[in-house]
């Protein structure tokens, strides 16, 4: 029986090779796609989870309470950490941490041989919260002394060569600083946010602007973790933290929240002060949409089977005149149905392996197909459940018929039935039009990203960092660097113009109750002019004015925020002391485009100045690096020139919209090719059933092309409702995605009506060829079957 | 005696009419009698036939097969019955496309309790007795419409049925291939086969040794 069986499901492979094939690409494609999705998800889910105890793994957050609104920084102060450790017992560690984010990139080095890794300064129980796998080295005494370093495998290696006894050994920072080696520790995984190769003690730089900060409550900016012990009431806990924050200063409008640390990855996003998702939007959203790509190719594969199944009702017939029982039909079809779903599965895995290092790329991971118990288990149900929803329908549908009916040939479709098979087109095609019209409006707002002013060049800025003998003659390299002919201005500063930055608080004559949060920006002489920003007032800082060192310029959101009248010459009092407003500067953007403008002063800060930005000629790309690199080595011929633009390091901010950009481009093919594939289906059968119809109407003299149209309307109908139907849907989700910005395009009803002629254009073509094919048969064929 | 049909009446519902199929019909079928249905388009030949075959049902009356009361018995059991005693010929052959000759004819075994090998022998058995050994492994798409037919009674005698059912069988067919599956039927029935057979054609029903005719669903 099964021999049988199988022999017939082979020759009837083999008889509709087309339609097969169809049902393959349908069905491989829709698993391959949930099998990508999957190991995304899976990968999303787990990240920061590898800690041993990433469930009692907590971060500070702070809420500051603004006139306008609360706004959250996932940061805190430095001495946080001490204080929640002394003042809590069910504190088991806290650690106070300027994240590699901040810190950045620098270069260690031994004898000869450099290496530029990323760090960042940890209090001392860092290692003994988070699990990165400490090789050597105690874990107890790791950072307590202030010249201790901890170093990545990796970076042992590659510093050392080994891993072996380098306990004790020299490194030396940035050319001028010696940290002696206290411990080694396997390295980040992938799957962690936080990605470093080296961690210095929070001790090594107490003076030090702005890591000052991890040891004063006057500027934020670092984080802090928290280690809590078993058993521990989070809940009470936080309404203890939040008194103590009020009782140090009652008019602080920040409340400290500890929030879960691994949650941080996919529950990131805060508005007014409440947790209102993040990644996890991502991680939701193209979950569904593979389930809806695994659903479509299961529709499809329903619908072929159907179609094909008319050309079984024979074999249904006389089987059931020889005595063969229901269930034999439904363990033949359901039978068949799941070979074909493990065909498509072992098909779909070929695809998954090929393409995985490509999605990586786009996704920015380093997924692998590795078969666990979890991934085995998901394959096994996708296959099983698609096998089953597939061969459901001929499997209870066809084998119910009587075999007279059957082998006469008089099965009526009923209405239903053909209804039900039209609204999954519809469905589907209403998908694959909200997935288009997405895609147009993603690569519009990321055109108008790209092309958005903000409130300063970003082209042609290239910038390193002040590493070696420039540190000590910066002025010389800088005036060195302007004299280069493809180098039009030069300046430095402390922040690389992207991301995060430092903030303090200010105070001024005139000042209300409102605690406004300033951004800092220390720079040098020229910085304004190099990076072409706009003085809408005043003047920027100048060697021509003795006195800039404590001269300011503000943005225009700080002095709308403050409320002055004529800023200039006003006195402010910081963290510098005494300083004055000495000019006003545009508006510029340093975060994303999700993020508005916020207050900030540039000061002279030539002491601190960690970065130098260059302003190169256009077009002269290759000449100017290849210049600088040339002083570069004069000034440090034993350091590597490593430089960045900064056009690119702006791009980086949108990488995740980048990536759904990407995906979402790719899931709308695909689900337009599966889609046409099951409008493809729905062809086929559709002229088969009217094959009688056809040969009547041309008998009686309609062209073939009159039935060409006749066909194709039929479903230029059903994709003109399904444009109907997703045209709003994808207005909502669209603009609601959009208002995730603060600067947007606004939405214009062509990039609608283009996603639903794309999807119709693509309709018509696959219907075309086939309902001129069934048009252009002869008659006598279809008349005679009767 | 092989069957019984008593007092068989068979309706369907027209626009709130009654349309009888059958109505009022009385027949006894005693073994080894080769009977012929005859009657105009419409007097329900064929639908008599599927209801003998048991692949139809009836509305009033009552069918006795072997002694066995088929209008009480369960879906499963007059499956189980049909299959065991009763063979269907098809004015247009019903071979499966996909099967070889060998492979048609071993497919109603599968329905039943045999051993791959007991299989074999019977598929072997009977490709003998109809002189198609040679045919074997041809598809039916290579045979000619009267191999085809003879395939057709090859498979329904293969399980040895003690009744024959067909249903047209010569109607595809040409006069001289037509002849031979006349004959062939003749021989099954001497051999102690009953047989029924739907016909339109005077000729054919001679073969028999019972002509019933129908008119409007009554047999005259």
């Amino acid at each position: 029986m099964l021999k049988h069986n199988i022999v017939l499901f082979l020759r009837n492979i083999k008889r509709n090779k087309s339609s097969f094939l169809i049902n393959m690409i349908g069905l491989s494609t829709g698993i391959a796609c949930t099998l990508l999705i999957s190991l995304w998800v899976m990968d999303e889910l787990g990240v920061d989870k590898f800690h041993e105890k990433h469930n009692r793994i907590y971060q500070v957050i702070e809420h500051l309470n603004f006139s306008d609104g609360v706004q959250t920084m996932i940061e805190t102060f430095g001495p946080m950490a001490e204080l929640l450790t002394e003042e809590f017992p069910e504190v088991e560690f806290a650690a106070e941490a300027i994240p590699p984010s901040w810190f950045g990139k620098h270069n260690l080095s031994i004898e000869k041989k450099s290496i530029k890794a990323v760090g960042q300064i940890v209090g001392k129980d860092y290692f003994n919260i988070f699990s990165y796998g400490l090789l050597s080295g105690n874990k107890d005494d790791l950072l307590n002394d202030p010249n201790s370093i901890v170093i990545s495998k990796e970076l042992a290696l590659g510093l050392f060569g080994t891993t072996e006894n380098i306990i004790g050994q020299v490194i030396t920072y940035e050319q001028d600083k010696r940290f002696m080696v206290s411990g080694i520790f396997e390295g980040t995984p992938a799957n962690s946010t936080v990605q470093f190769d080296f961690a210095l003690s929070s001790l090594a730089y107490k003076d030090v602007p702005p890591w000052t900060s991890l040891h004063s409550w006057n500027g934020s900016g670092p984080k802090v973790y928290v280690q809590l012990k078993e058993g521990a009431d989070i809940v009470a806990l936080n309404a203890k933290v939040d008194k103590l924050r009020k009782s140090t200063n009652p008019e602080s409008i920040r409340t400290a929240v500890l929030v879960p640390f691994a949650d941080h990855y996919l529950y990131g996003t805060y508005e007014n002060g409440k947790q209102i998702g993040g990644r996890i939007q991502y991680v939701k959203l193209f979950s569904i949409i593979a389930l809806i790509i695994l659903v479509i190719a299961c529709i499809n594969f329903m619908n072929l089977s159907t179609a094909r199944a008319t050309k079984r009702l024979k074999e249904i017939g006389v089987k059931k005149a020889v005595g063969a029982t229901r269930r034999i039909f439904i363990a033949q079809f359901l039978g068949e149905s799941l070979l074909m779903a493990f065909i498509a599965l072992i098909i779909s895995l070929t695809i998954v392996a090929l393409f995985l290092p490509q999605f990586n790329l786009i996704v920015g991971k380093q997924l692998s197909l590795i078969f666990d118990f979890n991934l085995v288990l998901i394959l096994l149900s996708i296959t099983i459940f698609t096998g089953l929803i597939a061969g459901s329908y001929p499997a209870i549908y066809l084998s119910g018929f009587n075999a007279i009916t059957v082998l006469k040939g008089k099965l009526n479709q009923s209405f239903g039935e053909l209804w039900t098979r039209k609204g999954l087109v519809i469905v589907q095609f209403a998908l694959s039009i909200i997935l288009i019209a997405s895609v147009l409006v993603v690569y519009m707002q990321m055109q108008y990203i790209q092309n958005q002013n903000l409130g300063y060049t970003q082209d042609n800025i290239v910038h390193f960092n002040i590493e070696g003998q420039i540190k000590n003659q910066k002025e010389a390299f800088i005036t060195e660097l302007k004299k280069l002919p493809s180098v039009q201005n030069a300046s430095s500063t402390t922040h690389s113009m992207v991301g995060h930055n430092w903030s303090v608080g200010l105070d001024w004559e005139g000042r209300d109750q409102r605690n406004i949060a300033f951004q800092v920006v220390g720079v040098d002489y020229d910085f304004i002019e190099t990076m072409n920003m706009d003085i809408m007032d005043g003047r920027g800082f100048s060697k021509e004015f003795g006195a800039d060192s404590l001269g300011l310029v503000f943005n225009e959101t700080a002095i709308r925020t403050m409320n002055v009248e004529n800023p200039i010459g006003k006195i402010i009092r910081g963290f510098f002391g005494q300083g004055t407003i000495i000019g006003v500067v545009e508006d510029f953007h340093f975060k994303s485009l999700h993020d508005k403008v916020e207050p900030l002063f540039l000061t002279m800060m030539p002491q601190a100045v960690k970065k130098i930005m260059v302003r190169i000629e256009a077009g002269k790309e290759e000449q100017a690096i290849a210049e600088i690199q040339q002083l570069y080595k004069t000034f440090n011929p034993s350091l590597p020139f490593e430089y960045e633009f900064l056009d690119k390091d702006f791009q980086e901010l949108y990488n995740s919209e980048q990536r759904v950009a990407t995906l979402s481009k790719y899931f709308a093919g695909l689900a337009i090719l599966i889609s046409c594939l099951g409008l493809f289906g729905l062809v086929i059968f559709s002229t088969e059933r009217r094959r009688k119809e056809i040969s009547i109407r041309k008998v009686l003299g309609q062209e073939a092309s009159q039935i060409t149209l006749m066909l194709s309307s039929e479903f230029a109908k059903l994709v003109l409702t399904s444009a109907i139907i997703a045209i709003p849907i994808a207005y909502m989700l669209i603009s609601n995605w959009l208002s995730t910005f603060s600067y947007h395009i606004s939405l214009n009803l062509w990039y609608f009506l283009s996603a639903g002629l794309i999807a119709m254009l693509i309709a018509m073509l696959t219907v075309g060829s086939q309902a001129i094919s069934a048009a252009n048969k002869n008659p006598v064929g279809g008349l005679r079957e009767e | 005696m092989l069957l019984h049909l008593k007092n068989i009446f068979k309706w369907v519902n027209s626009g709130g009419q009654r349309v009888f199929l059958l109505k009022d019909i009385n027949l006894e079928v005693e073994e080894g009698e080769f009977i012929s249905i005859m009657g105009p388009s419409g007097s329900g030949k064929s639908t008599l036939l599927n209801l003998i075959g048991m692949l139809d049902g009836f509305d009033e009356g009552e069918y006795t097969f072997l002694d066995e009361p088929v209008h009480t018995l369960k879906e499963k059991h007059r499956a189980n019955l049909y299959k065991e005693y009763i063979g269907f010929v098809f004015q247009s052959y019903h071979l499966l496309d996909d099967l070889t000759v060998k492979e048609n004819l071993e497919m109603p075994l599968l329905y039943k309790k045999y051993k791959g090998a007991e299989r074999k022998a019977m598929v072997a058995d009977m490709l003998d007795r109809f002189n198609i050994v040679g045919k074997k492994d041809l598809f039916p798409a290579q045979l000619s419409g009267g191999q085809q037919q003879l395939v057709g009674i090859a498979r329904a005698l293969i399980s040895s049925p003690k009744l024959i059912l067909a249903d047209e069988p010569t109607g595809n067919l040409n006069s001289k291939q037509g002849e031979e599956i006349m004959e062939l039927f003749k021989q099954l029935n001497n051999e102690g086969v009953t047989i029924i057979q739907v016909t339109h054609s005077e000729k054919n029903a001679a073969y028999g040794s019972r002509i019933i005719n129908l008119l409007d669903g009554r047999m005259i």
